[in-house]
C-alpha cells in the first residue's frame, strides 16, 4: 500500500506535465482537428425528433391515405338503377369538435382527458348525388360522413405549430412529444407492429428441412403468400388456394411459358441449375402435361373450391392472375412479368441449396417492414368507409324497390356512426378486425404509461412483435449486427418478451410511401433496359444486375455500379427522396430499389475517400442559426441509409485524422455522434459502455418506473394513478441525450451521497441503509395522487341518482361521522383531510328505476349509494381537488383527486442508473452515521458487494464525475462513447479536478464511525449518485389479514390484496414447514384457517351424507339409513371436489379409521 | 363550531377563473366563458397538517 503511493506521488506532484507531441505517418499533411458535430443532433430532432415518425405517419394518412381510399371508392350507386348515385369528390380533415347539441364546439387535447372525450375531428367530403324522382344532380359541401380520432402534435391537432406560452394556454406541456390519441378521456398510444416485408423474395427453411422461397404479396386489393419449395428433388408450388402443391413447371405452362428450354434458360445456363431443374421437367413430362390449356387443365382439377367451375377461363387462370404472386401486375393477359419473377425466385432458391450462405436472414432488419399508426389507421378506415357505403347502397336497394316511395336520397343513408364508433372502438380496445384481409390483431394500441417522463418516451418509441411470446426461440430475440443504429441494443424487456420487443435509436426515422411512378420513369431514363424487351439468355448476362423496384423486378442494367451512383447523386441533391434507398447486392446481381414505408434509416455524414463534406464553416452557420438540417441534406452533405443501403457502405465512427490518405479512402460515412445508436431511455445511463451489458437492460427497465416529474401540466391532469417526486433533481453527471430529450427539466431521481462500504447487517441482499435527517430534509420524499370517478347515472323515466348534502341531526351535528370531509353541497371539499371509510361524495339512487315514467319521487324512494374512501388507517390523505364535468351523454361527472405524501420507509425501493436496485433496509440515525473530516455525512450507505460480480464501472466513474461536478460547480457528462469527441469527461480529467479541490484521485475519503468515533480502518469510496425512487412501495404492497371475506363457490378465503385476500401459502412455504417440522402449522393453514366444514360420512359405503336439522340425525342416501354415519371436518373445496368428481362419474369413497 | 349560515358552495371555472354557484339541474357550463368544467373552491375550515 505505501509502496504504491509513493509510486503515485511524483505524477501527482507534477500536474502540468506536458503529453508528448503526436507524430503522425505524413509530416506534411495539414493537421485538421476533428470538427465538432454534435450541433446535428438537436438540429435533426427539431426536424425529425422523437415520435417524429408517429406524427409523419398518421400526417400522410390525413393528407394523402384518406384522400387516396376516397378517391378508389367514390361512387356509389343503387343496384337496380345507376341513376340513383352518390360521388365523393374530395375530402379532408377539419378542425378537432365535438357536437354539443347539434352546434360544434372546438376542443383541445386537455379538455378530452378531463371530461372523458374523444379528441376527434371531422371528415368532410364535398359530395353530389341525385334526389327525387327526375334525378336532379345535387351538390354539398362539407358532408361530414364521420368522425376521426386526430393524434396530438400532427397536421390536423390544434397544438400543431404552437410555441411554448401557446401551449401552456392550452394546459399543454411543451416536451410533451405527442404522437398518440385521446380515446375516451385516456391517452392511447398505436405501438409500432414489425413484420416481415411484403412483395420480397425470403429464402428459408421450413419445419421438415426443405428449402422454401416465399414472398408475401400484399396490394391494395389482396394478401397472398406464394411458397415455392423442393422436395424430393422436384420442385412446387404451394398456394391456400390449391388442394394439393402443383408442380412448378406446369405452373409455367399455366401461365403461358410451355417450352422447357426458356425456363431453363429463363432461370440460369449454368448447368447445375438445370441439373436441379431436370426432375421437375420430368415429373410434367410425365403427368404428359405439354400446353398451356393441359396444364391449367392440371390446376383446375385441384383448385380448392370448384364451385365456380361454370366461368370462361377457368377458375385457375383467375388464381394465378390475382393471388399467385398478386403484386406483379398482368396487363392484358401478359404473364411473361410473373414467369421471369418466378424463376427469378427458383433461381434464388437453387443459390440456396447450392450454397448455404446465400439464405435469407428473417430476424435481419432489412428484411423487416414497421407498420405505424397511419398504415393501421388507414386499413381500419377503409374497411368502415366500404362498410358505410355498402349499408347505404343496401337501404337505397330496399327504398327503391318500394313503388311511390320518396325522396331518392342516397345521403340520407350516410350513417357517420360507422366510422365514427368503428374507429373509437378499435383504438380504445386495441382489437384490429378487418374482414377483407382476415385480420385479427390484438393489443394493437395500449394506454399510454404516465408512470415518468421516460415511461411515455420508452412508449413512443418501442416496437412490438408479431411473434408469440410464449415461443423460447432464440432467433428473434437475438441481437442483430442489422440493428445498428436503428434499434437501440439496450431497451429491451427481460422475461418473455425479451428481444421480441425492441426500441428504436435516438437517430432512427420510419419512413412513409413515396411515390412509385416517376421513380419508375427515371429507372428506365438511366438506362434500366425493359423486362419485356430481354430473353432469358439476357436477364442473366453476367456483369449486369437486375434492378428490382419495392420487390418488382423492372429490367436489368449493364453498368449497376454507375447506375446506382447516379441514383444517390439525384438523392444527394434532393430531385429524388430523401427516403430513397439503392442497394447494390453483389451476391444476387441485383439493385434493390426501395421507396415504400416502414423501412428504418438514419442520417450519416457523406465522406468522400474519408474525408468528411461537413466543415467547421458548416457548423458555424448551423449555430447561427443560418443553416437547418434540411439544408445539409439538400446540399449533399448528410443523407440517410437504410440498413440495406448499409451494406454497401462503409461507417466510421470518428474521423479517423490519425490515418492517412490510403488507410481512410475506403470510408464513405461518418457518424454523426455514437451515443446515437442508443434509444431515449438507454441516453439516460452514464458510462454504457463501461457497465457490464445486462445492467444497461435492468436500468432501461427501472428508469421507466422511477418517480419524478411527467409534465410540466402534472398538477393539472387527472390520471387514475401519479406518482410525483417532490424534489426531484437533475444528475449531476449527465450525458447529451438526457439534454436532447428535455430529461434534465423533468428529472426522475436525486443527487444522494452514497458511501460504499459496510455497516450494520441490515444492507444484505442489495439493500441499503439510510439516513434519517436525509428523509427528513426531503430525500425520496414522494406524492401519489389518485384519481376517483363518480357519475350521477340517469335511467329511464327520467329518474336519475341525486347527490345530497350530510345528514346531521337537530343540534347540527353529523349523523355519521365518516361525513366529515363533505359540504354542503355533498362533495368533499379541496383541501380537507380524508382517512379510511370517509365518503367524498354523497350519493343516492333510486330504490326502483323502472317506475311509471312521470311520477315525483319522495326521500323515502332513495336509498344510499354513497362513494367511500379506501385507503390505509392512520395516514393523512388530503383531497387536492374536485372537477365537475359533463360527459358525452350530458351526466354529470364529479372527479376527486386525492393526494397522500409519502416518506420513505423501510422495505420502499431505490435504484441507481445502473441496474443496481435496493430496498431499504434500515433507517439510521444521522448521529449514528459516519461522517468525512469535513463533516459530510452521507444519504445512503450502499454494500460494496454489489459491484464485483455486476461490473458496473460505469457507476464508479459516475461517483467520480458527481464529486468533481459538486466541487467545481459544473455539470460532467458521461455519454455513451463520449471520450473521444468531449461527449464523456476521461477518468484522469476528473482525478485532476477532484485533487485540486483537496480530494483523493480515487475518490475514497477517510470517514469517522458514528458510533465509536474513531476513525475508520479503511478508505472509503463516497460521493454523490443519481438514485431513483421506483414506484414499488411499501404502503402499496403491505397486506395482512386475520378474517375477510370468502369466494362463494369454494367458500376458501378471496385472493388479492384489493379483496383483502388470503396470503397464500405456497409449496415451498408447506415444504419449509415440514422440514421444520411444524406440520400443525400446515393443518391451521390449510383447514382451519381457510374453509372448515363438518361433513358426515357413512362408515359403510364411504360416501358423503347429510344432517337432518329437524330430525336431528344424520342420513345417508346410498344406504337409505343413517346408522353408520360419522362426523369429520375437511376443507370445504376438498369436499366440493368430490361432489364435482362424482357430477363426472367418478366415485371418490372414503376410508375412516379410529382418530 | 360556525353559527353563521353556510355559505353556498362556489365553483372556479377551468380556463378563466370566474366563480359560480350551481343549483341541481344545471348545466355544467361557466357563465362568463363557456368552459364545461368546473372546479370546486378549497374549503374554508381549518385544516391542521403534520409535518413529518
Amino acid at each position: 500500500m505505501e509502496r504504491t503511493e509513493e509510486e503515485e506521488a511524483p505524477a501527482a506532484k507534477d500536474p502540468n506535465a506536458s503529453l508528448p507531441s503526436p507524430t503522425y505517418r505524413s509530416l506534411a499533411a495539414p493537421v485538421t482537428k476533428p470538427v465538432d458535430k454534435f450541433a446535428l443532433l438537436p438540429a435533426f430532432l427539431k426536424v425529425r425528433g422523437l415520435v417524429k415518425e408517429h406524427i409523419d405517419s398518421f400526417n400522410y394518412f390525413i393528407t394523402k391515405g384518406i384522400r387516396n381510399i376516397v378517391k378508389a371508392n367514390n361512387r356509389i350507386e343503387a343496384r337496380n338503377n345507376p341513376s340513383i348515385f352518390l360521388r365523393y369528390n374530395s375530402v379532408r380533415v377539419g378542425v378537432p369538435s365535438v357536437q354539443v347539441q347539434y352546434i360544434a364546439e372546438k376542443i383541445t387535447p386537455h379538455f378530452c382527458r378531463l371530461t372523458d372525450r374523444t379528441y376527434s375531428a371531422p371528415v368532410l367530403a364535398d359530395i353530389e348525388y341525385t334526389v327525387g324522382k327526375q334525378y336532379e344532380l345535387k351538390r354539398k359541401p362539407n358532408f361530414i360522413i364521420g368522425y376521426l380520432p386526430i393524434m396530438l402534435r400532427s397536421h390536423a391537432c390544434v397544438l400543431n405549430g404552437k410555441d411554448e406560452a401557446e401551449l401552456a394556454r392550452y394546459g399543454e406541456c411543451p416536451l410533451d412529444p405527442g404522437g398518440y390519441f385521446i380515446v375516451k378521456g385516456t391517452e392511447k398510444v398505436i405501438l409500432i407492429q414489425e413484420q416481415l416485408s411484403k412483395n420480397r423474395i425470403i429464402i428459408d427453411t421450413d419445419s421438415k428441412g426443405r428449402v422454401i422461397a416465399s414472398v408475401t404479396s400484399s396490394t391494395h386489393e389482396i394478401k397472398s403468400k406464394t411458397v415455392i419449395f423442393m422436395e424430393k428433388e422436384k420442385i412446387y408450388l404451394q398456394l391456400n388456394q390449391f388442394t394439393k402443391p402443383i408442380p412448378i413447371i406446369v405452373v409455367m405452362k399455366a401461365m403461358g411459358m410451355e417450352s422447357d428450354q426458356e425456363v431453363a434458360q429463363m432461370v440460369g445456363r449454368d448447368p447445375r441449375y438445370g441439373d436441379l431443374l431436370y426432375p421437375s421437367i420430368q415429373e410434367c413430362a410425365f403427368e404428359r402435361i405439354y400446353t398451356q390449356k393441359q396444364a391449367l387443365q392440371y390446376m383446375d382439377d385441384k383448385v380448392m373450391y370448384p364451385g365456380a367451375g361454370n366461368q370462361k377461363e377457368g377458375r385457375s387462370k383467375s388464381i394465378l392472375r390475382d393471388v399467385f404472386v398478386a403484386h406483379v401486375p398482368v396487363e392484358s393477359g401478359n404473364f411473361r412479368p410473373k414467369c421471369i419473377y418466378t424463376a427469378v425466385m427458383l433461381r434464388r432458391m437453387m443459390d440456396a441449396i447450392l450454397n448455404a450462405d446465400t439464405f435469407d436472414d428473417k430476424d435481419y432488419v432489412g428484411n423487416k417492414r414497421l407498420e405505424l399508426s397511419g398504415q393501421l389507421i388507414s386499413l381500419l378506415f377503409e374497411d368502415l368507409f366500404k362498410t358505410m357505403n355498402s349499408n347505404a347502397v343496401e337501404l337505397m336497394n330496399k327504398t327503391s324497390e318500394k313503388i311511390h316511395s320518396s325522396p331518392l336520397d342516397l345521403s340520407l343513408h350516410i350513417k357517420e356512426n360507422i366510422i365514427t364508433h368503428g374507429l373509437e372502438r378499435a383504438i380504445s380496445t386495441g382489437n384490429w378486425d378487418i374482414k377483407r384481409f382476415r385480420m385479427h390483431r390484438k393489443g394493437v394500441s395500449q394506454v399510454l404509461s404516465r408512470l415518468s417522463y421516460m415511461a411515455s418516451l420508452g412508449y413512443m418509441t418501442r416496437i412490438t412483435p408479431q411473434f408469440e411470446k410464449t415461443r423460447k426461440t432464440s432467433g428473434p430475440r437475438a441481437l442483430q449486427p442489422s440493428q445498428w443504429g436503428m434499434l437501440c441494443p439496450c431497451d429491451t424487456p427481460e422475461g418473455e418478451a425479451c428481444g421480441l420487443t425492441k426500441n428504436l435509436a435516438l437517430l432512427t426515422h420510419v419512413t412513409t410511401d413515396q411515390e412509385e411512378g416517376p421513380l419508375m420513369n427515371l429507372c428506365y431514363s438511366l438506362g434500366v433496359e425493359d423486362l419485356s424487351l430481354l430473353s432469358g439468355e439476357e436477364i442473366h448476362a453476367s456483369g449486369s444486375f437486375l434492378v428490382m423496384f419495392n420487390g418488382l423486378i423492372l429490367g436489368k442494367h449493364r453498368q449497376p455500379q454507375r447506375f446506382a451512383n447516379a441514383m444517390r447523386k439525384l438523392r444527394r441533391s434532393g430531385i429524388i427522396g430523401e427516403f430513397v434507398s439503392i442497394f447494390v447486392n453483389e451476391k444476387q446481381h441485383c439493385i434493390h430499389i426501395a421507396s415504400d414505408g416502414g423501412r428504418v434509416c438514419r442520417p450519416l455524414i457523406i465522406a468522400d475517400k474519408g474525408i468528411p463534406r461537413v466543415k467547421e464553416h458548416h457548423m458555424k452557420q448551423l449555430r447561427d442559426g443560418i443553416r437547418s438540417f434540411d439544408d445539409f441534406l439538400r446540399d449533399g452533405l448528410i443523407e440517410y441509409l437504410d440498413v440495406n443501403e448499409e451494406n454497401n457502405a462503409l461507417i466510421a465512427l470518428y474521423e479517423h485524422e490519425d490515418q492517412d490518405d490510403v488507410q481512410r479512402s475506403s470510408i464513405t460515412h461518418i457518424e454523426i455522434e455514437p451515443l446515437t445508436i442508443l434509444g431515449v431511455v438507454a441516453g439516460l445511463i452514464p458510462y454504457p459502455h463501461h457497465n457490464q451489458s445486462p445492467r444497461n437492460t435492468y436500468q432501461c427497465a427501472m428508469g421507466k418506473q422511477a418517480m419524478g416529474n411527467i409534465a410540466y401540466n402534472q398538477l393539472f391532469r387527472a390520471d387514475s394513478l401519479l406518482y410525483l417526486l417532490v424534489y426531484a433533481q437533475r444528475p449531476l453527471l449527465t450525458t447529451k441525450t438526457i439534454e436532447l430529450v428535455g430529461y434534465d427539466k423533468l428529472g426522475a431521481g436525486q443527487n444522494a451521497t452514497v458511501a460504499v462500504m459496510s455497516y450494520s447487517g441490515y444492507d444484505i441482499e442489495d439493500a441499503i441503509v439510510m439516513n434519517k435527517s436525509s428523509l427528513d430534509r426531503g430525500f425520496g420524499r414522494c406524492i401519489a395522487m389518485k384519481k376517483y370517478t363518480v357519475t350521477k347515472e340517469k335511467y329511464e323515466g327520467g329518474y336519475s341518482d341525486r347527490i345530497v348534502k350530510p345528514q346531521r341531526d337537530k343540534d347540527g351535528a353529523l349523523l355519521k361521522q365518516n361525513m366529515r370531509a363533505l359540504d354542503e353541497d355533498g362533495f368533499a371539499a379541496p383541501g380537507l383531510i380524508i382517512r379510511n371509510h370517509d365518503i367524498y361524495v354523497n350519493k343516492q339512487t333510486p330504490r326502483n328505476t323502472k317506475r311509471d315514467s312521470g311520477a315525483h319521487l319522495t326521500d323515502r324512494d332513495y336509498k344510499d349509494s354513497p362513494a367511500v374512501y379506501k385507503g390505509v388507517d392512520g395516514e393523512t390523505t388530503v383531497v387536492d381537488r374536485v372537477m365537475l364535468c359533463s360527459d358525452t351523454d350530458e351526466k354529470l361527472i364529479i372527479k376527486c383527486i386525492i393526494r397522500h405524501t409519502r416518506r420513505p420507509e423501510v422495505g420502499d425501493k431505490f435504484s441507481s442508473r445502473h441496474g443496481q436496485k435496493g430496498v431499504c433496509g434500515t433507517i439510521v440515525q444521522q448521529e449514528d452515521f459516519p461522517f468525512s473530516e469535513r463533516g459530510i455525512c452521507p444519504d445512503l450507505i450502499m454494500n460494496p458487494h454489489g459491484f464485483p460480480s455486476r461490473m458496473t464501472i460505469g457507476k464508479m466513474i459516475e461517483l467520480l464525475g458527481g464529486k468533481a461536478g459538486v466541487s467545481c460547480g459544473q455539470f460532467h457528462y458521461g455519454s455513451a462513447f463520449g471520450e473521444p469527441s468531449g461527449n464523456a469527461d476521461k477518468v484522469e480529467d476528473i482525478s485532476r479536478t477532484l485533487v485540486k479541490h483537496g480530494f483523493s484521485y480515487n475518490g475514497k475519503d477517510l470517514l469517522y464511525s458514528g458510533i465509536l468515533g474513531h476513525p475508520c480502518q479503511a478508505y472509503v469510496f463516497m460521493g454523490p449518485i443519481y438514485y431513483q425512487k421506483l414506484k414499488h412501495m411499501v404502503l402499496d404492497k403491505m397486506h395482512a389479514r386475520a378474517s375477510g371475506p370468502r369466494v362463494l363457490l369454494t367458500r376458501q378465503p378471496t385472493e388479492g390484496r384489493s379483496r383483502d385476500g388470503g396470503l397464500r401459502l405456497g409449496e415451498m412455504e408447506r415444504d419449509c414447514l415440514i422440514a421444520y417440522g411444524a406440520s400443525m402449522l400446515i393443518f391451521e393453514r390449510l383447514l382451519i384457517s381457510s374453509d372448515p366444514y363438518q361433513v358426515q360420512v357413512c362408515r359403510k359405503c364411504g360416501l358423503l351424507g347429510y344432517y337432518n336439522h329437524k330430525l336431528k340425525a344424520s342420513y345417508c342416501s346410498m344406504c337409505k339409513n343413517g346408522e353408520n354415519m360419522a362426523k369429520m371436518r375437511m376443507p370445504y373445496a376438498c369436499k366440493l371436489l368430490f361432489q364435482e368428481l362424482q357430477a363426472m362419474n367418478v366415485v371418490p369413497r372414503l376410508k375412516l379409521t379410529e382418530g | 363550531m360556525d353559527p353563521q349560515q353556510p355559505e353556498p358552495v362556489s365553483y372556479l371555472c377551468g380556463d378563466c377563473g370566474a366563480e359560480n354557484t350551481l343549483k341541481p339541474g344545471d348545466v355544467i357550463q361557466c357563465r362568463e366563458c363557456g368552459y364545461r368544467i368546473l372546479y370546486k373552491k378549497r374549503t374554508r375550515r381549518i385544516v391542521q397538517y403534520e409535518a413529518r
